[in-house]
């Protein structure tokens, strides 16, 4: 099973400086599929999905932001009671810890599709795969 | 093979060396007695006559001169020449009041001149070199003090100023310059924005760099010497007795020697003003005992540091002077614990962090508060927040050890926190503004 691509970019608590990057990711053509803000009192750190990850990562280096890209999961399950529940049972069950999720918009309004950043990648895909959960790959979510 | 500008003096035996500083130190004490009545009138007020200094170890005897002199007697109180004998006048950066201006004949600037040539030399530079002097130019003595010095050299002087850095690496680059002159704050910049622009030390020829002006640190030192794969050297100096070039650094780079045919240096108690001998730290002093239209004499640098006759393996005889520990007056005092800007910045350099950072001290409910922003490493960035909180934990622990106080670490994105292209600005005090 591929992991999906994460970037995360270290920005400031202060105001523009999310506003900052959104603009240069506009004026690269590059579409953010999925994205949460994690933020402290001084920094915020951005976690986004893209279309087209190697290119937003060259733009964002060269524009001297910190980046990095770390190797995450994600999944689609349909949109109904109890279904995240059966996922945290599945990792919970092969003893996956959780750092963190965030939802995104999939390509169907049936669907909800989530990023899930666990400790142990290999494990927790294939506790999911048993478990009959769909996972996404970098191109599923790049053509959403 | 060490090479000297004027290995006489440089090389000179200590007997014959204090012969010559005796004589010049009595000749100047009659000089300044005889043409400056406010330093006439503190010798009065001690009850000294320039009889009485008959050798340097008659100096103890003089008063001091300190900056709050120099403000008094604004402009001309200690000008020792008829204004019409002088050529040029210099001045501080003011950033601490009222600024100091200082007058030079044409013999001052060609022997501060001389002393920066020692300098440029004790660097390895030759007429076969390419000084780009960064320093600004103008009342700053940074910029006049090492174009001179480079002219009188002989190398192809690029006289810059500062400031446009990436015109600077543009030139440096295309004129192969291999001496940089300019502050330790603006050279780092300098280095991080020729990566930046893509370039590595292979596309510079530098092979030098002559700095001072601020205090710095030796990490920063090796961190400035890797990013443009140069050897560096300090330099040390201050308007009130010519400008850059009153010490500076042989390849040995553990201390400053002292130009002492023209400078005679002293470390005193700065509580007491009692003399200490070699070896302790205290503040430094002055005395001019070449200079014509403003020879000060025990002027109080408010610098910390210590002298030492060790032998230097450069061959030079001249007294050495530690890096200052900072100005007496670049020190805080926070919690009632004695910090430095320069202690903080060793502990961040050794974490890996840049030398790019900003203290703030301010009072909240009677009590010191200490916070220090510093640009986060990017190669450190974590997708968890609690990676990126644990780093300024650990930051502020290794802070805590050093200093003995707790203080706030923020982490800020790179290239944050604004460059100097001269003195940088790296404390902000704002307890002053409640006082």
């Amino acid at each position: 099973m591929a992991n999906v691509r994460q970037i995360s970019v270290f920005v400031d608590n202060k105001p523009n400086q999310l506003a900052g990057v959104m603009k240069l990711l506009k004026e690269s053509g590059i579409n953010i599929r999925a994205l949460s803000l994690a933020d402290t009192k001084d920094f915020g750190i951005l976690r986004i999905i893209v279309n087209d990850t190697d290119k937003a990562v060259e733009t964002l280096k060269n524009a001297l932001y910190a980046v990095t890209v770390t190797e995450i999961l994600a999944i689609s399950i349909p949109d109904s009671a109890g279904q995240l529940s059966r996922v945290l049972d599945i990792l919970g069950s092969e003893n996956v810890n959780l750092e963190y999720l965030y939802a995104f918009t999939g390509a169907s309004d049936k669907a909800v599709s989530f990023v899930i950043r666990v400790d142990d990648n290999a494990n927790a895909s294939a506790a999911l795969t048993k478990g009959g959960i769909i996972q996404l790959t970098e191109n599923d979510i790049a053509e959403m | 093979m060490e090479r000297y500008w004027n290995e006489e003096i440089e090389c000179m035996p200590r007997e014959e060396m204090k012969k010559l500083q005796d004589e010049r130190l009595v000749a100047q004490v009659k000089h300044v007695y005889e043409n400056v009545p406010y330093y006439r009138s503190l010798m009065d007020e001690k009850g000294v006559k320039p009889e009485d200094i008959k050798s340097t170890d008659d100096l103890h005897k003089l008063p001091f001169l300190t900056k709050a002199d120099l403000r008094d007697a604004y402009p001309y109180g200690l000008l020792a020449k008829p204004l019409s004998d002088c050529v040029r006048i210099q001045s501080t950066s003011g950033t601490t009041g009222k600024r100091v201006v200082a007058f030079y004949t044409q013999h001052d600037i060609d022997l501060w001149e001389d002393c920066c040539a020692r300098a440029i030399t004790a660097a390895g530079g030759t007429n076969e070199d390419v000084c780009q002097v960064c320093y600004g130019y103008g009342l700053f003595t940074g910029g006049p003090g090492l174009n001179g010095g480079s002219h009188k050299v002989g190398c192809l002087t690029l006289p810059m100023s500062s400031g446009n850095t990436e015109r600077q690496i543009t030139f440096m680059r295309d004129l192969g310059a291999t001496i940089l002159c300019c502050t330790p704050s603006y050279a780092a910049y300098i280095g991080e924005t020729l990566h930046d622009m893509g370039y590595t030390t292979d596309d510079i020829k530098l092979k030098a760099g002559i700095f001072g002006a601020e205090p710095w640190t030796e990490e920063m030192r090796r961190s400035i010497e890797k990013s443009l794969g140069i050897k560096a050297y300090d330099i040390y100096g201050l308007t009130e007795t010519s400008g850059p070039g009153v010490s500076f650094e042989c390849s040995e780079q553990t201390g400053m020697h002292i130009n002492e045919d023209h400078f005679i240096p002293e470390i005193i108690n700065p509580e007491t003003g009692e003399v200490l001998p070699d070896g302790e730290v205290g503040e430094l002093v002055f005395t001019s005992i070449t200079k014509e239209a403003f020879p000060l004499l025990r002027y109080r640098t408010r610098d910390l540091c210590v002298l030492s006759r060790k032998k230097c393996s450069c061959g030079r005889t001249l007294i050495k002077m530690t890096k200052p520990m900072g100005r007496s007056d670049d020190m805080m005092i926070i919690r009632g614990v004695n910090v430095f800007p320069s202690q903080i910045e060793t502990v961040l350099i050794e974490q890996g962090y840049s030398p790019n950072y900003l203290i703030e001290v301010d009072r909240v409910n009677n009590t010191d508060t200490l916070d220090i922003s510093v640009e986060m490493n990017p190669d450190q960035l974590s997708d968890k927040v609690k990676d990126m909180q644990d780093q300024e934990k650990s930051l502020a622990i290794a802070i805590k050890t050093m200093l003995g106080i707790n203080p706030k670490v923020h982490l800020v994105a790179p290239k944050s926190i604004t460059r100097s292209e001269g003195k940088a600005v790296r404390v902000i005090d704002k307890r002053k503004l409640h006082d």
